[in-house]
């Protein structure tokens, strides 16, 4: 094994908005990355390499951005990657980033992560130009209902989540949506987009970026700041379309937690973890990925929601950051979850901190729910042991 | 694939000369021509006889319609031997009913329901539609049949490589037989 | 300290100007052949990763699709870069630095056949500044040619000296899509393109895949008698605005070369991803790669330019140099963007 510590020591991110006018697209990242290096207290000439990621090109109109993103993120000269893996493309591109430090190719490295959504169409660019397009929220709409018909989950469920990730917005002032009136009613009342999503039970479209500074154990002792010390990552794909494929807790989903679980020794993710950042574009997914990755048991993921155990003040806070129902930069997404976990066991998280924070688990999505990318990190290397 | 936006006729409106300029449209039009595989080819040509084939996998059996020319599970390779006509009535095992979000090219204006079929037989569609059938009125379990474009209407030119299941001009969809519905446990550990 | 990682398998498919098959179906054989190659079971490998581009084919996602021609079930921990293969060899490079699997798979595809690259590629450029105005990449390499010319770094007969020995060694390359014994003189005598480019400076229109396995040490050594040692890999990026660039440099090649140790010791082969005939003589600059290096000896990307799979494909053809002509040091090139805005090199040795 060569594998060494690695830990996040600078992290930024944009304000989320539905239209960032007042930045151009490398202007966007710039200012995350900036943000980052300000946070680590390191300068452009500090970083070894780039690794950019985002969702699909045709989004924005630009095909294979990092080439006149160099520029801006100070790459020339340097390594530069691009990763794209649909919708869990922020995670891995974070644990990409992250294996370049494990693994001593490089001591200190910058990821990135954005969308600018305004700039382009993504409906127009899922549904490929044509007429007719499911939207993302058409493709996972069946799996839901077949979630709730199997699970005897109360309707209910789904606008709890939606109100709990909008309360949690208020506190995070880089959240795109800030509902402060948000309430069961207004959720319910909202129109049906795709049965059973409401409106407000969807993410929705912004244009923002985030960025981190990844280091090694060497450089992390260095860092002005407490580091988010990484223990755990998993990446895991699977096909998405296959007659008799389980849709509503697909097999990558479970073998990835189980993967970044045993990397980060944890036995029991609900005692262990003390937050999580889970990519929830729709509401129904909370309580589908607490059982899709063994955190609750069957059936009981929907239990976590109703009596409160996932709220910021719960034993299993989820989302704290009010996740992405709150802010959906879609290519950034991902990596704000892992950002945002980073955040918490760092303690500075501001006004959405979760009190006694040491062990955080993010995941990201993508694709017809195949792709998945994971990290756990820890307020010290040995957070999980503590914990035990 | 073309972009987004198209030139907005409110652009005629009076704009003031001295505001900033805070942005510019830019559009493009890329256009894209791509050979029909052979496999979608055959599958193509077997509408048009009012026939809907797939192909089998050698190792697992599972059924693939329109025919991808491999098993992606097994990793084999499939062909014309592997190739087998489908029964053309079955049951809805899941569905989404879409409110249509506006983008250049969209034509939907109205709700509108896409369904998951599981044929008799054996076979799965995805993506199919309900002519006639009111949104609020879809459901698991109803038993439905094909609805062939009639004779001298009927075409392929929009089955592509990518429309995979999809060919409006050649099946107008599905209508319900009026059997009473099929028991969930036919249907519900298939829900793609 | 890396540890030494192998090239156990590879595998092309041919370059057509125009495949009817999609591009999962023409992966599917060309993945299967690698993994034979290398020896391995496919439920073996520890991680897979993919180079595609969705602007090629238009079609958003049109990289989900080609996971079919992987077997993605059960479940494989995977990873895809919107980049040249020879960037998901690099990812798959330092996963493998872990130590804890053994075994990866690359590769990479591409369809340039159903769009038209002069209206595609300007996508590729600054959107605010340069992608207005059209700059596609033949009037980018035209300039780039003429900035050489006009430096006296090159001729317009040693770009069709070029030209034609590429296509040249081209024939009987069964993956090659443009070969043949031309004079140098008589292409001298065809018409400009865009000036100063003439048809044989350009690549061809190419659809096409390239699959790769790699190994760890321990690994490689149990499952071949010839494995291909990478014994460096590095990739740099330059300057994205040609007017801010010198064209008739590219440091980005030469900081990457000397990262990954060219100039080390003697180099045999260099199979570079020259897809204009005056690149090939920029890279070998570059590299510090002398008149006793043979260049492209597969015809390199003047003869076959399946653009996502082109760099991973000189990754496969300095292997095949090493496991089967018995060559020792051979380099591997790759570029991306537009006039060799960012490069990858690698050297490759065997036992
Ligand atoms: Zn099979």
């Amino acid at each position: 094994m060569s594998s060494q510590a690695a830990a996040v020591i600078g992290i930024g991110q944009t304000k989320h908005k539905k239209k960032r006018d007042d930045v151009s697209l490398p202007g966007l990242v710039r200012e995350a990355a900036q943000r980052a290096l300000d946070d680590a207290e390191l300068n452009w000439t500090d970083i070894d390499a780039v690794v950019l990621g985002k969702a699909p090109d045709p989004f924005e109109g630009v095909m294979m951005p990092e080439l006149s993103m160099a520029d801006a993120l100070g790459a020339n000269g340097k390594p530069m990657m691009r990763v794209h893996t649909a919708g869990s493309v922020g995670g891995s591109t974070a644990l990409v980033a992250t294996h370049l430090v494990q693994t001593g190719v490089h001591d200190r490295v910058l990821t990135v992560a954005y969308e600018k959504q305004a700039e382009g169409n993504a409906q127009w660019g899922l549904a490929g130009g044509r007429s007719g397009g499911m939207g993302a929220g058409g493709i996972f709409a069946p799996w839901m209902r077949t979630y709730i018909n199997k699970s005897g989950a109360p309707e209910d469920i789904g606008w709890k989540v939606a109100v709990k990730d909008r309360q949690n917005a208020c506190k995070n002032p880089y959240a795109h949506l800030h509902l402060p009136d948000i309430s069961i009613e207004k959720v319910k009342e909202s129109p049906m987009l795709w049965d059973p999503i409401h409106f407000l039970e969807s993410c929705p479209s912004s244009d923002g970026a985030v960025a981190m500074v990844l280091t090694n154990e060497a450089g992390a002792k260095k860092a002005p700041r407490k580091p988010a010390w990484v223990l755990g990552t998993a990446m895991r794909s699977e096909l998405g379309t296959f007659p008799g494929r389980d849709t509503v807790r697909p097999q990558a989903g479970v073998e990835c937690a189980h993967m970044v679980f045993d990397a980060a020794g944890i036995t029991n993710p609900r005692e262990q973890i003390d937050i999580a950042e889970l990519y929830v574009p729709f509401s129904w997914y909370e309580p589908m990925w607490l059982e899709g990755h063994d955190i609750a048991g069957p059936g009981e993921g929907w239990r976590m929601v109703e009596d409160g155990s996932t709220q910021i003040t719960g034993d299993f806070p989820v989302n704290p950051s009010g996740g992405v129902l709150s802010s959906n930069p879609i290519g950034a997404s991902g990596m704000l979850r892992f950002a945002e976990a980073a955040l918490q066991v760092r303690g500075e998280a501001g006004e959405h901190q979760v009190a006694d924070a040491h062990v955080g688990l993010a995941q990201a999505y993508g694709g017809a729910a195949q792709y998945f990318a994971m990290w756990v990190v820890g307020s010290s290397l040995d957070a999980v042991g503590a914990r035990k | 694939m073309t972009d987004t936006k198209q030139p907005d006729s409110k652009q005629d409106e009076a704009v003031d000369p001295n505001a900033p300029i805070t942005g510019m449209d830019y559009f493009m039009k890329l256009e894209y021509h791509e050979l029909i595989c052979p496999v979608v080819r055959e599958f193509a040509d077997a509408l048009m006889e009012k026939r809907l084939i797939g192909h089998k996998c050698p190792k697992c059996s599972l059924i693939y319609s329109p025919p991808r020319g491999y098993c992606p599970i097994c990793t084999v390779q499939t062909t014309k031997a592997d190739e087998i006509e489908m029964q053309t009535r079955g049951i809805v095992t899941n569905y989404t009913v879409v409110t249509p979000v506006q983008y250049y090219g969209q034509e939907e204006t109205e709700p509108f329901a896409k369904v998951s079929l599981q044929l008799d037989g054996g076979g799965n569609l995805s993506l199919q539609d309900l002519p006639g059938v009111p949104v609020e009125q879809v459901r698991s379990g109803m038993r439905v049949e094909i609805v062939w474009a009639p004779d001298g209407e009927r075409h392929v030119d929009d089955v592509t490589n990518r429309s995979w299941g999809s060919a409006e001009g050649a099946i107008r969809g599905w209508k319900p037989t009026g059997e009473p519905d099929a028991d969930p446990s036919e249907y519900s550990d298939k829900v793609f | 300290m890396v540890n030494d990682i192998a090239i156990v398998g590879y595998a092309q498919s041919p370059s057509w100007r125009a495949s009817e098959l999609t591009e999962p179906q023409f992966l599917f054989p060309v993945i299967s052949e690698a993994i034979e190659r290398a020896g391995v079971e496919r439920r073996e490998i520890g991680f897979t990763c993919a180079g595609s581009c969705d602007y090629l084919s238009g079609q958003t996602f049109a990289f989900v699709m080609n996971l079919e021609a992987v077997g993605a079930w059960p479940p494989i921990s995977e990873s895809h870069v919107e980049m040249d293969g020879a960037w998901a060899l690099y990812e798959a490079w330092v996963r493998l630095q872990h130590g804890d699997i053994d075994t990866a798979l690359v590769f990479g595809s591409g369809k340039s056949s159903p769009g038209k690259p002069a209206e595609i590629y300007p996508l590729q450029m600054d959107p605010y500044t340069l992608t207005p105005l059209g700059a596609d990449p033949v009037s980018l390499a035209a300039l780039q040619a003429r900035a050489m010319l006009d430096a006296g770094k090159i001729t317009e007969r040693e770009m069709a000296e070029i030209a034609a020995r590429s296509r040249k060694s081209a024939i009987g390359n069964p993956y090659a899509q443009v070969s043949g014994d031309d004079d140098p003189e008589a292409l001298l005598k065809e018409p400009y393109v865009t000036a100063p480019l003439r048809r044989h400076d350009l690549p061809p229109i190419s659809d096409g895949a390239c699959a790769i396995v790699l190994a760890t040490a321990d690994k490689a050594k149990a499952l071949s008698k010839r494995p291909v040692w990478i014994r460096g890999i590095d990739h740099r990026i330059d300057i994205h605005q040609p007017g801010m660039r010198d064209l008739t440099e590219s440091p980005s090649t030469r900081l990457a070369g000397k990262k990954a140790g060219v100039g080390d010791a003697k180099v045999d082969v260099a199979e570079l991803s020259a897809t204009f005939s005056h690149q090939e003589k920029l890279l070998c600059e570059e590299l510090g790669l002398g008149d006793d290096v043979e260049i492209n000896p597969s015809g390199g990307a003047l003869a076959a330019n399946p653009v996502m799979a082109v760099g991973l494909a000189r990754f496969a053809e300095a292997a095949r140099q090493i496991a089967e002509h018995g060559k020792h040091r051979v380099v591997a090139h790759a570029t991306s963007g537009q006039a060799l805005q960012q490069n990858l090199v690698a050297v490759l040795e065997g036992d």
